[in-house]
């Protein structure tokens, strides 16, 4: 009987031991579930105005990204400094921090919390 | 000896369980040569009803921009603490973005779909660029995006 005792309570503070911290690691929503974070993905009651940054008359360009810089870096897009047109320069949402400067969201999507490893061929 | 034996058998078959809940998977984009600048891309889940779970990368650092990635600005409200540390930069044309993160196996055949919305400078927004649901059985097939994105596999 002792000897039962003995192996329960030691199989379980073992578990215990190597167990929580690999749960705990597991990001997940305060309510436990893998639900949405954010409104629902169809519509939203307070719909964002469309905003269409092109100007140009051609049919096929409904809406596109422009921007008063030029020929720049495909991958030096981190530049914080706003040296566009005033127009550009509006206050809006900070840009976000990049990878590694931060842990990810706590989303339920990443298992480990750690951040993605990223390579651009 | 037995004791001990009996102690390890019995937290092994309690902890494994436990440990295998997050998977290694590798998300592969490939870019058409489409001819323009660096794209922004975001790839995020939503689940079986087409709600928004949660981003997990943001191609592309300029916040300013994310309006033109319009289904996930529509879901988020162009909310940044949803991209948060899984930043970096644009991909140009071309080019393989690779990432590789430890994805919840929750997500897995339980009708979760990753989408990619992308947008290019001074061409048009491209929502819905890529749309694949996570399954174990989809794994490794590659699938093509509808304007700037030539393939699209995860692979685990």
């Amino acid at each position: 009987m002792r000897k039962t005792l003995t192996l329960l309570v030691a199989s379980t503070a073992l578990t215990a031991a190597i167990g929580l911290p690999a749960w705990s690691a597991i990001d997940a929503p305060d309510d436990g579930s893998l639900r949405p974070v954010a409104a629902p993905f169809q519509e939203r009651t307070q719909a964002l105005p469309l905003i269409l940054a092109s100007d140009d008359d051609d049919d096929d360009n409904r809406g596109s990204m422009q921007s008063s810089r030029r020929g720049h870096d495909d991958d030096d897009d981190d530049d914080n400094d706003c040296d566009d047109d005033d127009d550009e320069c509006r206050g809006g949402a900070p840009n976000p921090a990049p990878a590694g400067a931060v842990a990810p969201p706590r989303n339920g999507l990443f298992g480990n919390g750690a951040p993605p490893q990223v390579q651009v061929n | 000896m037995r004791t001990l034996l009996a102690t390890v058998a019995l937290t092994a078959a309690l902890t494994l369980p436990g440990l295998a809940m997050a998977r290694p998977v590798t998300l592969t984009t490939t870019m058409n040569n489409y001819g323009g600048d660096g794209a922004y891309l975001a790839l995020y889940v939503t689940d079986a009803s087409g709600a928004y779970v949660g981003s997990l990368w943001m191609a592309g650092g300029k916040s300013r921009y994310y309006e033109h990635l319009t289904a996930w600005y529509r879901a988020t409200g162009g909310d940044t603490a949803q991209v948060n540390g899984i930043t970096g930069a644009s991909v140009g044309a071309g080019r393989t973005l690779e990432i590789t993160l430890d994805l919840a196996d929750a997500l897995l055949d339980a009708g979760y779909t990753l989408h990619i919305d992308a947008a290019v400078e001074d061409m048009r927004d491209s929502p819905g660029e890529v749309a694949v649901p996570l399954t174990t059985g989809g794994a490794g097939t590659p699938l093509a995006g509808r304007r700037y994105v030539a393939s699209f596999a995860y692979d685990m």
